[in-house]
Formats: structure tokens, C-alpha cells, sequence
């Protein structure tokens, strides 16, 4: 029975890390551009979820995890957690939950605009990295590739 | 917002219990009782105001929409079950530390917490004026009951138990929500206090069918009537205190008081009172029956809670301001008496371990206490003067005799009333006073914790027998004159003179010591009767469960059969279905308009990769190939969105497309490369059908949804608002985060739960593939090793 189990080929082992940390950051630039360019929270989360499979599929699962320090699992939570808060401040002031309020904070010569929306985004962000992840996690772990 | 308030209260302090109980080690209970106590004085200091007639209301409008409001109430009704439940609350939960003493703090603490949590809901569903209020923690009380008929969860026995009286309760709590609807909808109004007062309105209202019956359901299944009976012996699963407190005391009677409130409301009804004689009569004699046929200590006492629960129901269903009074009376003396007799019960198995009727003997000399509780609480329940037990039970013939009703439910209320003497005869003399020579050997003592329950509520019930007029004025009066609506005069005392009613008493009690003194002769005579009882039982409870079981695990059986192209089929199927009569059901017609413009040169291209992409994936043997030719079709379907101005969406199902080879790749590795085929070739033409078929369809669907003219409402608005009111310029975005996020919330959740049941149902103990290696080795150090 042949299987097609062979070794990781070198070239791609040693352009994960690089490739790892681009997509990274490629996917919190798209998270944080997400509400005037294309982009958001749920594409932010697939490529950074992208990165860790490739992280994953070049050194295993057990360095994936390391890399992600927290348990996908948890992530979810915090997640859902932030997106949760992002709904109250509107609660609070307004009285309708998941209105979303903004502020600008001036820094140096730009200008930051935040917002709950911001927040929700990325509440939204950890959710799908850490769904993504639960599943390779799981699916990857202790297989012989 | 007195009431409010100390319902809040209550409840943060079940919340509380836990933690700090655990901590006061052998104190628990007695350091717990600080909270019913200090409810009990909060809810005494009002009984002069609402003797006096005051009501106090408080409403929190909740759902204004439809009319629903956290509405609280306190009259004399309410009052006197407001003292019941904190009082013996208070008893109850400093019985439960001595009760679990000898059990790590924490099993105590919990329970304590439980039971703290199921107080509060009794007052919230006593004091509530909103019928769905009412509801809301009717249904805590009846979770809060599971959760301690279940208490010891490693018995098999309590789990049973405490899911039957879930399921029993809570399916006439369903029945009870559908009548509070119905009468809502036929009144216009919630409130419980409006409902009581039309109740013309209600005779009148053409869904009175509808709701009379779901009402009664509603009510017996909560207070143990017949046919619903069947719950409440089983549910003597529960550790003792939650016995005496639940299932006799307080939350029993939540039926009983729903239908006292309601009986002004149905008195243009003569069907609600007939109802409730008929099966208050029946549940009567059946508790009667199977009081005298039981053999554990609890089994016994339940039976006649049983059977007084129907008593209390007859009592309602008869007319009269007379019935009314025995109402209260019963009610009271009954708490009183029966919770004691629970705690005694308590105390005699805790102490000899034996939990049989009939093998404890003699233990009147290692518990005397008890003992002495057992002997006044008896006497309370047979009906023996100075008694307060006398006084109900005297009032109970008054109502049956002056009611229209003929012989036949006095006759009934004979012989039971005699019955429940020989029982309180028998369970004073057996376990403590016969055989006293050869008692049955003791390994617990009494504590103080575990005597002051019962000795208290003993001497209460004598007390009330001895001095009514202190208990008259102050709480019987107010609470009969609450539920009728109007004063009544309360005569409570010893002597009335010599009236018929003292006759049968007396007849009642000459039964009741021939019961006594032959019981072992008719117990053995009933015990033989095992078709009866089985048809008394919870065989038909059974029977429903085990089929309704069989039928989901049979339907399961077909639905998830562990074929995955089944799974594939169905959902094709359905597909199909839906989407055709979706379409042939729409106004616009079957329209395949091509439109005049010229063909575009970049979408042809890519939409035939698309299809070359498609080809291959059914033509490859190799799955891997296939996967990834399935993966070309996403692609181009990303393109295409691009060239049509949707980058967002593009972006989204390039990210989608990579990590679903990814994933897929996971489990396609560890099968053969070159899989042979397994489908036969009449599946392969069922596949064929419905792939066709899905095409098709969707084809068809898209067709005639481009042809027909674009609605640009929503798109307007969208684009307009999207920077002016969310500051962002990309609509989809603002969209998903702003406009919807209440949906993107729904879907985020639903990813979660999806995480957590992957991560869970996925784990695996050691790789089955490739023993004799670190599994947490990394897979490059593997190879390195090679």
C-alpha cells in the first residue's frame, strides 16, 4: 500500500519561517485596512490562519503550536470575547447593543481612527484563526507527514 | 420595591452559598440559615400590613412589546406560602449541614446552594403577578428539583428518577406556557391579576377548550395528580432534606396554588371544578392504595403527600367559602406535619442505615427526640385533637358536606383520612415504640442540627391546634380572604360543638387505629395486587421514553449511516427540491435571457479552466489530483469575481479554496494514492442524476435571477450610509462589522462551536499508523533520524 508520505523538501522547509512571518503580517495589514480597502477580519484570518499551515504542513504540528503560543481553542474564546465588548460600549452610551462608536486619536502628525468596529474585526480575526487551526491542528497531529 | 429587592437578594446569595458555605466546614448549615431566616423576618415584618388588607405590587416592564412585565405581588395567599418557604427553609437548611456532616464540606455546600437557588425560585413563582413571569420560575423550580432528585448522580437510580421528574414537570410546564399564551391572547393582558378578575372574559373566549385542559396539565403534573402521580415516589431518590422540602412541603404545591388562584377565574366554568374533584378524588385513592403497599419509610410518606395533594385539589374543585378556609388550613397544617415527618424519616435511616418501614424497630430510646417529634406530627396527621391537624381536617368534611357534591367524595375522604391514620400510626409505632427490646442497631445519634427541623414543626402543628386565634387574624384570614376576593370569617377552633363533622372524625379515626393495628395482614394483601400497581405506575412513562428513544436512534440509523455520499445525497436531493419549487413557485417566469451584449473574451478563458478543472476532478483517480482540480473551480470562480468587482469576496475564497486543500490533504495522506472505484454502477447512475440534476437547477435558478430586473433599494442605501454613518468606504466590510453584526456574531459563534467539537471529537491516543515513534517528536527531526 503506498501511501504519499515522504519528507519535506529542504527548499520549503527553510521558506516557511520567512513566509510564515510575511503572511502574518500581511494579515494584520489586511485586518486593520479591512473597513475603507478590501480586507476585514474574516480574510485576515485566513491568510494568518494560511501562514500557520504552512508552518505546520513544513515542520509539524507541535512547532505550529508553539509558534501560536495560545490554545486554538482559547483563541476562539477570546475572540468571541472581543466581539462581545465591542458591542457594550454602544450598550452603555446608547442603549443598542453593537453600536459601534469611534475615536481619533492624533499621533505625531497622523491621525489613528479606532472604533469598536475595530475591535469587533478583530474578535472576528481570532475566531476564524482559531477555527481554521483547531481543524489542522487536529487533522495534522501525529500523522506521519 | 421591597420585593424586588429581596428576591435579588436571594438569588445572589444561592449564588454565593457555594463558596462561602464550603468554607464553614461544620457550621454550613447553621451559618447558611442566616439568608431564609433573614428573609422569613423581612417577609414577617409585612404580615401586619397585609392582614390589615394592604397589597403590595411591584412591576418591571420586561417585554413591553407584548405586554409582559416582571410584576411581583404580595397578599395573604401568597404571604403565608412566602413564610411557609422561608421558615422551613430555614429548617431545611440547617438539617442539610447536620444531614451531610459527615460528608466532605463542599457535598454539603452544594447542596445547601441548591437548595438556597430553589427557595428563591419558589418565591419568585409565588409573589409573581405576570403569568409569564410565573412561568419563567416555575420552570427554575422544576430544574432546581432535578438537580437535587439527581444528587447523588453515581446512583443510576437518582438519575432515573430525577430525569422523570423532569421530563414529567417540564412537560406540563409546556402545557402551562401554551394555556398562559392562549389566555393572553384571549385577554389582551399578562397580568395575573387582571386574569383572575374577568373571569366572564374567560367563559366566554373561544379558546377556553384550549386553555382549560393545558391549565389542569399544567397544575397535576406539578402536584403529583393522577394520572402524573408517578414522579413523586420516585423522586424520593433525593437526599432526605430536599424530600421534606420539595416534594412535600413547598414546591408540590405550586399546582395546588396555581389552581387555588385560578378558581375565581373559572367559576362561570362548572368543568374546572368538576375536573378537580373527580381527579383529586382518584388521586386520593390511589395514593391511599399505594401508601398502604409501600415498604421504604420515604416510599410511604410520599404516597400520602400523594394522596393529600388530592385532597387539597378536591377542596378547590368544591364550592364554597367553607372549602376555601379548609384550603389554607390544609395546606398549612400539612407543611407542617409532613416536613416534619420527612426530617424523622431522615434521622431514622441516617441513623440505622435500614431505609425499610418494616425493619426499624425500637429506636425510641436511641432517638428520642425524634421519637417525640414523630408521635406530635402524627397526631397532626391523623387528625387527633389538640392538633392543629384536627382543626383542617374537621374542615375538610364541613366544605365536602356543605358543598353540592353528594356522598360520594365524603365517602372517599373516609377512607383515606383513614388510611393516612393508620400510616401515622404505623410510623410512630413501628420505628420507635414496638419492639423495644430489640432495637435496630444505631450508628448516627441525633444532632442538634438534625432535631431542630423536626421538633419545631412538631410543636408548630400543635401550637396552631392550641391557639388558633394567633394564627388566625394574622395569616389563615388574610390568605382565605386573598383567593376569595372578598373577607371571610375564619372560625378556627378545638370545639364546634357536636357536629356531623366531628362524627367522621371520629369514624375516621376508628378506621384508621383497625388500619393501624392490622397492617402487616392488608400491606401483605395490597402487596399481592401487582397488576394494580403496575398500572399505576410509570409504566406508560416508560413505555413513551424507551419509544420515542428507538424511533430517533432508528431515523438516526438511516440519516447518519456512515456513508459520507449518503450524507452528499440527501443534501443534493434536497437542493433540488427546494431550489426548483422555489423557482417554479416564483411570480417572475422561466426567463433565459442572453441579452444583446457581445461575449466578453477573460471570463470564457477562465470559466474554462473552470470546466477543464471539473473534467479532471471526475475523470483523476487519484484523490489528491482531484482535490486539487476541485481547488482549479474555486479559483476561477475567485477570478471571475474579481473581474466583476468583488475583491473582498475574491480574497475570501482564495484564502477559503487554499486552506480546504490544505485540510483535506490531512486525511487524503494517509489513504492509498490509487484508490479503486467502490461504487456500483447503478450508485454511479444515481450520482450521475443527481449531479445533473444540481446543475441544472442552479443553472436555472441563476438564469432566471440575473434575467429578472435588479432591486437597488438595499444597495443604495447601503452604499449612501456606509461612509456617511459606519466612516468606512468598503461596503462589504461595514457590512458584516456594522450593519449586520448581530449575524456576523451568530456566525462567529457557530464557527466556535464548530472549533470546539473538532477539537474534541478529533483527539486520538497514540497514531495507529506509524507505532514506535515519539509522537511529539517533530516531523523534521523524523526525517532527520531516518
Amino acid at each position: 500500500m503506498e501511501t504519499a508520505i515522504k519528507m519535506p523538501s529542504l527548499i520549503f522547509t527553510l521558506a516557511s519561517r520567512p513566509l510564515y512571518w510575511l503572511m502574518l503580517g500581511v494579515s494584520v495589514f489586511i485586518l486593520y485596512r479591512g473597513h475603507n480597502e478590501p480586507g476585514g477580519g474574516f480574510v485576515g484570518g485566513l491568510i494568518a490562519a494560511s501562514g500557520f499551515a504552512i508552518l505546520t504542513l513544513a515542520h509539524g504540528v507541535p512547532t505550529a503550536r508553539n509558534a501560536l503560543r495560545l490554545h486554538p481553542v482559547v483563541m476562539v474564546g477570546i475572540g468571541l470575547t472581543a466581539a462581545f465588548a465591542s458591542g457594550l460600549p454602544g450598550l452603555l452610551t446608547t442603549g443598542s447593543f453593537l453600536k459601534h462608536i469611534w475615536v481619533s486619536i492624533p499621533i505625531g502628525v497622523t491621525q489613528l481612527d479606532l472604533g469598536t468596529a475595530l475591535l469587533f474585526d478583530i474578535g472576528v480575526y481570532l475566531v476564524v484563526l482559531g477555527g481554521v487551526l483547531a481543524f489542522l491542528f487536529r487533522l495534522y497531529e501525529e500523522s506521519a507527514v | 420595591m421591597i420585593l424586588t429587592t429581596l428576591i435579588t437578594l436571594s438569588f445572589l446569595s444561592a449564588i454565593l452559598t457555594r463558596p462561602i458555605a464550603a468554607r464553614l466546614g461544620r457550621l454550613n448549615g447553621w451559618g447558611s440559615a442566616v439568608i431564609p431566616v433573614g428573609l422569613f423576618a423581612a417577609f414577617f415584618s409585612l404580615v401586619d400590613k397585609v392582614a390589615r388588607g394592604t397589597v403590595i405590587a411591584e412591576s418591571v416592564p420586561w417585554v413591553p412589546s407584548v405586554g409582559i412585565n416582571f410584576a411581583l405581588k404580595l397578599d395573604g395567599f401568597s404571604l403565608m406560602f412566602v413564610l411557609l418557604i422561608t421558615g422551613i427553609g430555614a429548617l431545611v437548611v440547617i438539617y442539610s449541614g447536620a444531614y451531610f456532616s459527615d460528608q466532605p464540606p463542599e457535598v454539603g455546600a452544594r447542596f445547601i446552594a441548591l437548595i438556597i437557588l430553589f427557595m428563591s425560585a419558589m418565591l419568585g413563582t409565588v409573589l409573581a403577578d405576570d403569568l409569564i413571569t410565573l412561568f419563567v420560575f416555575w420552570e427554575m423550580t422544576s430544574l432546581t428539583s432535578f438537580m437535587l432528585i439527581g444528587f447523588e448522580s453515581e446512583k443510576s437510580q437518582a438519575r432515573t428518577s430525577a430525569l422523570q421528574s423532569l421530563l414529567v414537570t417540564g412537560l406540563g410546564g409546556l402545557a402551562l406556557l401554551g394555556a398562559f399564551i392562549f389566555i393572553g391572547i384571549a385577554l389582551g393582558t399578562f397580568s395575573f391579576s387582571e386574569v383572575i378578575l374577568r373571569s366572564s372574559d374567560l367563559a366566554s373566549s373561544p379558546y377556553l377548550p384550549a386553555i382549560l385542559p393545558l391549565l389542569l396539565i399544567g397544575a397535576f403534573t406539578k402536584s403529583a395528580q393522577f394520572p402524573f402521580h408517578f414522579w413523586l415516589p420516585n423522586a424520593m431518590q433525593a437526599p432526605t432534606p430536599a424530600s421534606a422540602y420539595l416534594h412535600s412541603a413547598t414546591m408540590v404545591k405550586l399546582g395546588v396554588y396555581l389552581l387555588a388562584r385560578f378558581d375565581v377565574a373559572f367559576t362561570e366554568v362548572p368543568a374546572f371544578g368538576i375536573a378537580l374533584v373527580v381527579i383529586g378524588s382518584m388521586t386520593m385513592i390511589v395514593g391511599a392504595f399505594e401508601a398502604i403497599r409501600a415498604t421504604g419509610f420515604k416510599a410511604v410518606l410520599a404516597y400520602t403527600t400523594v394522596a393529600s395533594l388530592g385532597i387539597l385539589v378536591m377542596l378547590i374543585g368544591l364550592d364554597g367559602t367553607v372549602a376555601i378556609v379548609a384550603t389554607v388550613g390544609f395546606i398549612l397544617t400539612h407543611a407542617c406535619y409532613k416536613a416534619a415527618l420527612f426530617f424523622v424519616a431522615g434521622n431514622a435511616i441516617h441513623a440505622t442505615g435500614v431505609p425499610y418501614l418494616r425493619h426499624i424497630n425500637g429506636l425510641g430510646k436511641a432517638l428520642p427526640f425524634t421519637a417525640a417529634a414523630a408521635v406530635l406530627a402524627s397526631m397532626s396527621m391523623a387528625g387527633l385533637p389538640p392538633s392543629a391537624g384536627f382543626i383542617a381536617k374537621e374542615y375538610l368534611f364541613e366544605a365536602q358536606l356543605v358543598s353540592s357534591w353528594k356522598l360520594t367524595p365524603i365517602g372517599i375522604a373516609v377512607m383515606v383520612n383513614a388510611v393516612m391514620v393508620g400510616v401515622a400510626g404505623v410510623v410512630v409505632l413501628k420505628p420507635f415504640i414496638l419492639n423495644r427490646h430489640d432495637p435496630t442497631p444505631v450508628h448516627h445519634g441525633e444532632t442538634k442540627g438534625l432535631l431542630i427541623g423536626p421538633i419545631v414543626l412538631a410543636i408548630a402543628g400543635i401550637m396552631i391546634g392550641m391557639a388558633p386565634s394567633l394564627f388566625v387574624a394574622p395569616i389563615i384570614q388574610p390568605a382565605a380572604a386573598a383567593l376569595y376576593g372578598a373577607p371571610i370569617h375564619v372560625a378556627f377552633s378545638l370545639w364546634h360543638g357536636l357536629t356531623p363533622m366531628l362524627a367522621l372524625s371520629a369514624l375516621v379515626v376508628a378506621i384508621g387505629s383497625l388500619i393501624a393495628l392490622n397492617w402487616d395482614g392488608i400491606h401483605d394483601l395490597f402487596q399481592r395486587k401487582e397488576r394494580i400497581h403496575r398500572w399505576l405506575g410509570d409504566a406508560v412513562y416508560f413505555s413513551a421514553l424507551n419509544n420515542t428513544l428507538n424511533f430517533a436512534r432508528s431515523c438516526t440509523r438511516w440519516l447518519q449511516n456512515g456513508d459520507q455520499r449518503h450524507y452528499t445525497s440527501i443534501i443534493l436531493g434536497a437542493v433540488i427540491f427546494l431550489v426548483a419549487y422555489g423557482v417554479l413557485r416564483s411570480d417572475s417566469a422561466l426567463i433565459i435571457d442572453l441579452g444583446g451584449a457581445p461575449l466578453r473574451l477573460s471570463p470564457i478563458i477562465i470559466l474554462m479552466f473552470a470546466m477543464a478543472g471539473a473534467i479532471a476532478a471526475v475523470q483523476m483517480s487519484s484523490l489528491i489530483a482531484a482535490v486539487i482540480a476541485v481547488g482549479i473551480i474555486g479559483f476561477s470562480s475567485a477570478i471571475l469575481y474579481l473581474l466583476n468587482g468583488a475583491p473582498d469576496l475574491a480574497l475570501t475564497q482564495f484564502g477559503v479554496e487554499t486552506l480546504f486543500v490544505v485540510v483535506v490533504m490531512a486525511v487524503l495522506l494517509r489513504i492509498p494514492v490509487y484508490a479503486p472505484s467502490t461504487r456500483t454502477r447503478k450508485e454511479k447512475r444515481r450520482d450521475i442524476v443527481l449531479s445533473v440534476g444540481v446543475g441544472m437547477v442552479i443553472f436555472l435558478a441563476l438564469a432566471t435571477t440575473v434575467a429578472t430586473p435588479l432591486d437597488t433599494t438595499l444597495s443604495d442605501f447601503y452604499a449612501n450610509h456606509s461612509l456617511s454613518d459606519a466612516f468606512g468606504r468598503n461596503v462589504v466590510n461595514v457590512l458584516l462589522v456594522d450593519f449586520r453584526a448581530m449575524d456576523t456574531m451568530g456566525e462567529i459563534s457557530v464557527i466556535a462551536f464548530a472549533a470546539i467539537a473538532v477539537w474534541g471529537l478529533l483527539r486520538r491516543k497514540t497514531s495507529s499508523i506509524d507505532p514506535g515513534h515519539d509522537p511529539e517528536e517533530d516531523m523534521y527531526t523524523r526525517w532527520r533520524r531516518r
